[in-house]
């Protein structure tokens, strides 16, 4: 029975209290309550994940990359390059970009515009 | 003559269809070989015309071995789909 006791007190998963203090309360200011579109991505979030993915551009320094920068003015891309990154986004956040769509988003900022306002992004 | 736009659109097809294969490497084979196809026709502006059938000839092609490969997909995950830990 002792030794019951010790196995489960090794096995057993130790209890996290996940209390809220004071410092996040700013940083959760984005989320809001009883808001029907609860599951929607933060713009912090989608803006990490899309530069994430530019970042990832074997053809990029990432060190030019910021959520203002325009492929291929900026970054020298070239237009095929900017198909394979949207592409890349499409995959990021499990949309279906439309052509006519696609062939307007030039810079990061129309991508993570693109993302954000997207319902369905994920 | 084709326009920008056709072809970007008919990269775009392509790429889309290649990432429907269960496959890791037939995805990535056909995403490197399709940009790499576009980019090399990209230089030569009077065999434009020619390239763009070519091409719209390919995806047909794509677009049926997809649905047979989708038949057998492959039994084990592969190593390069499992994420680093």
């Amino acid at each position: 029975m002792a030794l019951r006791n010790a196995v489960l007190r090794q096995l057993r998963v130790p209890v996290q209290t996940l209390g809220m203090n004071q410092s996040q309360i700013g940083f959760l200011g984005s989320i809001r309550s009883f808001s029907s579109n609860d599951d929607h991505l933060s713009r912090e979030a989608v803006v990490d994940r899309v530069l994430d993915v530019v970042k990832s551009f074997p053809k990029v320094d990432p060190s030019k990359v910021t959520p203002e920068v325009h492929f291929q003015n900026d970054l020298g891309l070239d237009s095929l390059d900017t198909v394979e990154i949207v592409m890349a986004i499409e995959e990021e956040f499990k949309l279906e970009i439309p052509d006519k769509e696609a062939d307007k988003i030039d810079s990061c900022t129309l991508a993570i515009e693109y993302v954000y306002n997207h319902p369905m992004s994920s | 003559m084709v326009s920008r736009s056709e072809v970007l659109s008919l990269c775009r097809a392509m790429l889309r269809a290649g990432r429907q294969y269960p496959h890791y490497n037939l995805r990535e084979y056909t995403k490197r070989r399709t940009l790499d196809g576009f980019r090399m026709n990209n230089t030569d502006q009077s065999k434009v015309n020619e390239a763009y059938a070519e091409a719209k000839a390919q995806l047909v092609v794509l677009e049926r071995s997809v649905k047979f490969h989708s038949l057998y997909p492959p039994k084990t995950k592969n190593i390069m789909e499992v994420k680093l830990q």
